[in-house]
C-alpha cells in the first residue's frame, strides 16, 4: 500500500518525496488542487471513498500522514 | 490622478486571493497603503490566514454578510477593494459610496457567463476557449466596466477544478499587470456592452440539472462529470443517473483504457471514443 501511494505522490508531487516537514501545504509543497488529484488517485487506486472531511491540511501535512489516512480508510 | 488610496482591502480565498495577496503586500512599499484581508468563506485547505500571519497583514474572519457590509459601508478612508474568487455581493450603499472603489476578479471572459460557477459552465456548454476578466464592480451583477481580460483555451479532458487552477493563475497575472493603473486611477476600461437579458448563472442551477441517463452520448455524459468536478468541494451535488432502473448517485468517474476495464460493483463503463471507456462509480440512492 505504502509503495503505492508513494507512486502516486511521485506522479503529482515529487517534492513530497523528500519533503521532511510537517505542513507541505504551508510550506508550498502542494496546493488545494493538488490534494484533489492526490484524492482522486487514491480513491482509484484502493476504491476507497475518501470522504470531505478527511481532506484537510493535518492528513496532507506530509507523506506519512497521506499513509496514514489510507491505512485508517482501508481499515473502515 | 486624484488623492491615493489610503487603505486595500482584499476579499476572497484560495489560491487567486493569497497570490494577489501577497502581490499587494509587495507592493506596499511603492504606494504607501494600509492593507488587510477579510476572509468571508472558509476553506479547509485555504492559507491566506497564514500568509497574512506571515507577512503581517491585518487579517479579518467575517463569515456574517450582514457584519461584513456593515464594516465595509463603515469605510471613511479613500479605499480599494479587491474582490478575488470572492462570492459576496457588495450592497449598493458600499459599491454607491465615493470613497471606495471596487474591482472584482471573474472567471469568464465577461459579458459570457456572468454569475457563478462559470467553469463548469463553459465546460459543459462544450466551449473551446474562456477566461477570466477583472472589472469595475457596480450594482449589478458582473456588470462594471472591463479593466482587463485574459484567454486560455479549455482542453477536451479539463475538468472544473483544474480549469479552476488555470483561470486563477490568469487571474494574477492580470491582476499583477492592471493593479499600478487600478491604483493610479489611469485604466482605459472597456464597457460589456449591452448585456440586458443576458442569461446568468445562479448559485443554484447544476450543469444538465444534475441528471443523466447512459443512453446519452458518452462524450456527453463526460463532458458533464467533468464540468461539476470540483474534487471533494462540494459546490454541485453528486450527478445521478438511473441504473438497471434504479436511482444512483455517482461517486467518481474516469477515462480508462479497455485494459483497465474489470468487474466491479456498482460500476457501468460506456464507450468512449474508439479507444476508451469512461468508468462511473455510482452508489444506489
Amino acid at each position: 500500500m505504502e509503495e503505492k501511494v508513494l507512486e502516486i505522490l511521485e506522479e503529482y508531487c515529487e517534492e513530497a518525496l523528500s519533503y521532511d516537514g510537517d505542513s507541505m501545504m504551508e510550506d508550498g509543497i502542494i496546493d488545494s488542487f493538488t490534494v484533489i488529484n492526490i484524492v482522486s488517485e487514491l480513491e482509484e487506486e484502493f476504491d476507497i471513498e475518501i470522504d470531505a472531511k478527511y481532506v484537510v491540511a493535518e492528513n496532507f501535512k506530509n507523506k506519512e500522514a497521506i499513509i496514514a489516512l489510507v491505512e485508517r480508510l482501508l481499515e473502515e | 490622478m486624484g488623492e491615493r488610496f489610503e487603505r486595500v482591502v482584499v476579499i476572497g480565498y484560495g489560491k487567486a486571493a493569497g497570490n494577489i495577496l501577497k502581490y499587494i503586500e509587495k507592493q506596499r512599499t511603492i504606494y504607501g497603503y494600509n492593507l488587510e484581508f477579510i476572509e468571508h468563506e472558509m476553506h479547509a485547505l485555504g492559507i491566506t490566514k497564514q500568509i497574512c500571519e506571515e507577512t503581517g497583514i491585518s487579517y479579518a474572519c467575517m463569515p456574517d454578510k450582514r457584519e461584513l457590509a456593515a464594516y465595509l459601508c463603515a469605510v471613511t478612508e479613500k479605499t480599494l477593494i479587491v474582490s478575488a474568487s470572492n462570492n459576496f455581493l457588495f450592497p449598493v450603499q458600499c459599491v454607491e459610496k465615493q470613497n471606495i472603489t471596487i474591482i472584482n476578479f471573474h472567471n469568464a471572459l465577461l459579458p459570457e457567463y456572468p454569475g457563478r460557477n462559470a467553469p463548469s459552465w463553459v465546460i459543459y456548454m462544450g466551449e473551446q476557449e474562456t477566461g477570466i476578466t477583472w472589472h469595475y464592480v457596480t450594482a449589478g451583477i458582473d456588470e462594471g466596466n472591463i479593466i482587463i481580460q485574459k484567454r486560455c483555451g479549455i482542453g477536451p479532458e479539463d475538468k472544473a477544478y483544474e480549469l479552476t487552477q488555470r483561470l486563477m493563475d490568469l487571474a494574477c497575472e492580470g491582476f499583477e499587470e492592471s493593479f499600478a493603473a487600478v491604483l493610479e486611477e489611469r485604466v482605459e476600461t472597456k464597457s460589456q456592452g449591452e448585456i440586458s437579458g443576458r442569461r446568468m448563472y445562479r448559485s443554484y442551477e447544476v450543469p444538465g440539472e444534475g441528471f443523466f441517463t447512459l443512453d446519452q452520448e458518452p462524450e456527453a455524459v463526460y463532458r458533464l462529470l467533468r464540468s461539476v468536478d470540483y474534487g471533494k468541494n462540494d459546490i454541485f451535488p453528486h450527478l445521478q443517473t438511473v441504473v438497471d432502473g434504479e436511482r444512483v448517485e455517482v461517486i467518481r468517474y474516469r477515462k480508462i483504457v479497455p485494459e483497465k476495464k474489470k468487474d466491479e460493483a456498482n460500476v457501468v463503463y460506456l464507450p468512449l471514443g474508439e479507444k476508451h471507456f469512461l468508468k462511473i462509480k455510482y452508489r444506489i440512492l
